[in-house]
């Protein structure tokens, strides 16, 4: 009897294992037309379909615009729903994606010869989609936005702080002031903006979405159709762009706003449905081809679930995925899937960060040794290999300074493995060596606070990163925290974290400045956020906090020095930051520029990379006719 | 009996103030982010992030915090889950919508579960009782060894990678946009969820039918049965399982209630926009008032189904009953 069920267990775990593992197919679906090579994905392009895609997390803030901080949604944004008086090609950077492009504006700005005053021209003729369709685009619709950007509960969560810049800004969302003196509109196609002091970045700050017109309704409504929407606007968008949400035509903004029905095209949490904008005009917008029909997006779901669906065919991109390490290797090696295997720089870097207040990094060759020491190329693979990104020699990203610093790196060592003993002649210098053998003999540098992210690969990472530092008689002791508290404590100089090991940063458009200021800017230390590194911190706020250390290096001026440059004279403003900050201050490792890796079904024939947002842009996505 | 359901009403909004004042208190006072800090996007300013505050009351004392949450226990119109304060940190959404839009779906996958670990658990119970020792109670108890071990979220990985990308068996995860839950069902969308579900809880119920059908079928009054003449089938059915279901019916009236609040792997697995799925985002992202409010959700399905259930106790067992 005992030896019956035994054999019977067996049989049935050996017929579940050969049923898993059986055969090289991808799975049950379909083989897309596109996987045989007669059509690759830069075949025929032929309007139509349906895009169906799926995001493993919602959108941080319901669609509002004003609330959105998230580049996923921003992608959205800029490919389907909101047009801008600037934005972009939905292009990688080599292809000109991060170049600034007029959109509503019938080109980019003139600036005053003072740099304090921008004046945009409006295009006519561009049209909000249903219940609006009969509302043109005017200059007062962007004021509408700017407007809503500046009151604080109806742009909590989101960014207003950049367009301080804007005289009056701040004043009218304190409610101090009827209107933001800053913004005129001398006619319906003309909008002014006066600055509180030169800032090249000005122009980027109208491609971001908080700055999409939103159309007037009743004139005793300042807000127009976002008034009395200061949590919701985001369920009751209209929509300037190629698409919008499904049912917006049922938008009824002659209801007093809580009784207004949300669009149907966003049910929270669970899925978004994008149709075509029929008030949308080609011919006013060069910028998004804008082949599909229509998209639907699940939201919801397991990762390697959900990329099983891609390979089956019933999804044609994880938006906000990452891709397993087997589905990876799978369109990596398989000839018929390569293809459709898309990787381009995310703009973001990765980097372990120093307080400059605290031993022993507050000793400028203990932080370049550690930079000699740090085996990059080991922290890259324990990511995921070659294909997460690109070894990190500096501290911007590349497309932020036109590739000036390409091939720069201060502390390449070779195969970017490290070099102890480079490490240890920078560390000799250091005067918590005192006998210049290269090893530091200071208590300091033993069981140094180090904060890292408990989620995989990060404790990974803080083992070989102790294991680089040991020769340097650098022993650390690793802390993991969720994230956000991670982040939170790296950030606070009150904590006294020396070393923090798992930030990343990616920019939030495509200028120096949003490295710069929120890095190494003084007034972006704590409460604000995220210079950890406490670059430019006043005695004071040392002394506050109680810190030994009294001084710390300081770059406000070399930023707000680039910062009123513009043109080809402020990418080198920013590589000189990148370099002073990397050979002189030195506040980080960086150790990775990071990749974005998309698969695509075998469904999709053109895929492009929004550099700006960072993700696929979606209007660039094509279906293979046979697929439609 | 009357006397008693009032208490037990009493009882059970009691209980809810109870579950809803230690969940704030876990929010309040254990180590985890601001819910203001993180809500905020990563660049941001000091005025941003008590605006943030302020926006979500957090900038009010805590027991001034606690009474605005505690308002929204009260099942009244206008009162329950209120908007005003019952609204997604992260997303603005308001609970009760989200809590009712995603019901049916926590619905359909609680009840088509329950009717399959019922339809299974019981009959190999019974089976495996009646035929002690024999073939089918040894298979019967390897199966509920299985059913009791293997962890839900295991079963359900392993169901769609057999049954759906391998085998083409059965469709794919989650809900189409535009399908509604009764076509899902139709389309056979919730088949493997309700199977994994099921089956854990039909090899819990398949040991306690057996044990308890043991037990009684060794009474005396079967014992009486039997001499009575009798055939085997009544004494069974009529006489033993009767007494061995009453605790079987007590543990389904929990069970069921208890996963209305929320199938949190299942629904996490398989995709379903159910209640479980929003409790475990809301978790993640630390959005306390959607999960204060799925706490209580649950909490209210449970104690209703305790209340149900010992009521529905004092109509099988005629020596039950409350005063």
């Amino acid at each position: 009897m005992r030896r019956y069920l035994r054999v019977l267990a067996l049989v049935a775990i050996l017929g579940l294992v050969a049923a898993a593992c059986g055969g090289d197919d991808a799975g049950p679906g379909q083989t897309g037309p596109g996987v045989t090579g007669e059509t690759g994905p830069t075949g025929e392009i032929q309007p139509g379909g349906t895009l169906e895609l799926a995001l493993l997390g919602d959108v941080s803030a319901a669609f509002d615009p004003q609330k959105e901080y998230y580049s996923v949604t921003w992608g959205m944004y800029r490919c389907c729903l909101l047009r801008t008086l600037l934005s972009y090609t939905g292009k990688p950077t080599e292809e000109g994606g991060s170049e600034l492009q007029p959109d509503i504006a019938t080109a980019l700005p003139e600036i005053s010869s003072d740099g304090l005053t921008y004046t945009f021209t409006l295009k006519s003729g561009i049209r909000y989609a249903p219940p609006f369709e009969d509302v043109e685009v005017t200059a007062q619709d962007i004021v509408r936005a700017l407007e809503r950007e500046a009151d604080p509960d109806a742009s909590v969560n989101g960014y207003s702080f950049y367009y301080s810049i804007i005289e009056g800004f701040d004043e009218f969302g304190a409610g101090e002031a009827d209107s933001i003196a800053g913004v005129s509109t001398p006619d319906d196609h003309t909008l002014v903006v006066e600055l509180t002091s030169p800032s090249g970045y000005l122009p980027h700050l109208f491609s971001m979405p908080a700055t999409a017109p939103i159309p007037p309704d009743d004139p005793s409504e300042r807000l127009g159709a976002a008034e009395g929407h200061t949590k919701d606007y985001g369920r009751f968008l209209v929509a300037t762009g190629p698409y919008m949400f499904a049912g917006s035509e049922n938008l009824d903004f002659s209801l007093p706003a809580k009784d207004q029905t949300p669009v149907a095209g966003y049910e929270p949490g669970q899925s978004i449905q994008f149709v075509r904008n029929p008030s949308y005009d080609p011919a006013t917008d060069g910028l998004r081809p804008a082949y599909v029909d229509g998209m639907n997006i699940s939201i919801g779901g397991d990762n390697n679930d959900l990329y099983n669906k891609v390979l089956a065919g019933e999804v044609d991109l994880v938006m906000d995925g990452i891709v397993p390490p087997q589905v990876l290797r799978q369109y990596s090696t398989d000839p018929t899937l390569q293809q459709y295997l898309h990787i381009y720089f995310s703009d973001a870097v990765r980097y372990l960060s120093f307080n400059l207040a605290m031993p022993p990094f507050d000793d400028v060759h203990v932080r370049k040794a550690v930079n000699l020491a740090l085996d990059k190329a080991g922290m890259r693979t324990l990511r995921g290999g070659e294909s997460v990104g690109e070894i990190a020699g500096h501290i911007m990203v590349d497309s932020l300074e036109n590739d000036l610093l390409r091939d720069y790196d201060p502390y390449a060592t070779p195969n970017d493995a490290g070099d102890i003993e480079a490490a240890k002649a920078e560390m000799a210098q250091s005067a918590y060596d005192s006998d210049g053998d290269g090893v530091c003999d200071d208590p300091v540098c033993e069981n140094v606070l180090a904060v890292t992210d408990e989620a995989d690969p990060y404790p990974d990472q803080a083992a070989l990163i102790q294991q680089n530092l040991e020769p340097l008689g650098i022993t650390l002791d690793v802390k993991s925290f969720e994230r956000t508290t991670m982040y939170a404590k790296c950030n606070d100089p009150g904590s006294q974290v020396p070393f923090c090991l798992a930030p990343g940063w990616g920019k939030d458009f495509p200028d120096g400045y949003t490295f710069a200021d929120p890095l190494f800017g003084s007034a972006a230390i704590f409460p604000s956020c995220c210079n950890y590194s406490l670059v430019g911190a006043s005695p004071e706020l040392l002394q506050e906090h109680g810190y030994e250390v009294t001084e710390v290096p300081s770059v406000d001026e070399e930023i707000a020095a680039a910062n009123a440059l513009t043109g080809e004279a402020r990418f080198q403003g920013w590589a000189d930051l990148d370099q002073l900050l990397m050979e002189e201050v030195v506040p980080w490792v960086p150790y990775l520029f990071d990749n974005n890796v998309d698969v695509t079904s075998q469904r999709i024939v053109n895929y492009s990379f929004d550099q700006f947002a960072g993700v696929q842009a979606l209007d660039h996505f094509a279906i293979h006719p046979d697929a439609q | 009996m009357g006397r008693y359901l009032i208490r037990r009403a009493l009882f059970l909004v009691l209980v809810l103030f109870i579950v809803s004042l230690v969940t704030f208190l876990i929010f309040v006072k254990l180590p985890a982010a601001d819910p203001a800090r993180r809500a905020v996007g990563r660049a941001t300013t000091p005025e941003n992030v008590e605006n943030a505050r302020r926006a979500f009351g957090l900038d009010k004392p805590i027991y001034v915090q606690y009474a605005r949450f505690a308002k929204g226990l009260i099942p009244w119109p206008g009162l329950f889950l209120n908007e005003d304060v019952y609204y997604s940190y992260s997303n603005f959404v308001p609970v009760k919508e989200e809590i009712f839009r995603r019901l049916p779906v926590t619905v359909a996958l609680a009840v088509g579960a329950s009717i399959i670990w019922v339809l299974i658990g019981i009959p190999i119970g019974i089976v495996s009782a009646v035929r002690r020792r024999s073939i089918a109670d040894r298979a019967a108890m390897v199966f509920a060894l299985f059913g009791v071990s293997a962890p839900v979220f295991w079963l359900a990985y392993l169901f769609l990678y057999l049954f759906w990308f391998k085998l083409d068996w059965a469709p794919s995860s989650g809900i189409p946009i535009g399908v509604s839950v009764l076509e899902a069902v139709a389309q056979g969308r919730f088949i493997m969820p309700w199977l994994v579900l099921a089956l854990a809880f039909a090899a819990f119920y398949a040991r306690m039918v057996r044990g308890n059908l043991i037990e009684t079928m060794g009474e005396d009054y079967i014992r009486t049965a039997r001499a009575k003449g009798l055939s085997e089938r009544r004494v069974i059915y009529r006489h033993g399982l009767r007494a061995a279901l009453t605790p079987v019916v007590t543990m389904f009236g929990l069970d069921l209630a208890g996963l209305l609040g929320g199938v949190f792997i299942t629904e996490t697995v398989f995709n379903l926009p159910g209640i479980g799925q929003y409790a475990v985002r809301s978790i993640f992202l630390n959005d306390f008032p959607s999960v204060m409010g799925v706490t209580i959700f649950g909490a209210f399905f449970i104690a209703l189904g305790t209340l149900l259930v010992d009521v529905a106790y004092a109509f099988l067992d005629p020596r039950v009953r409350y005063t």
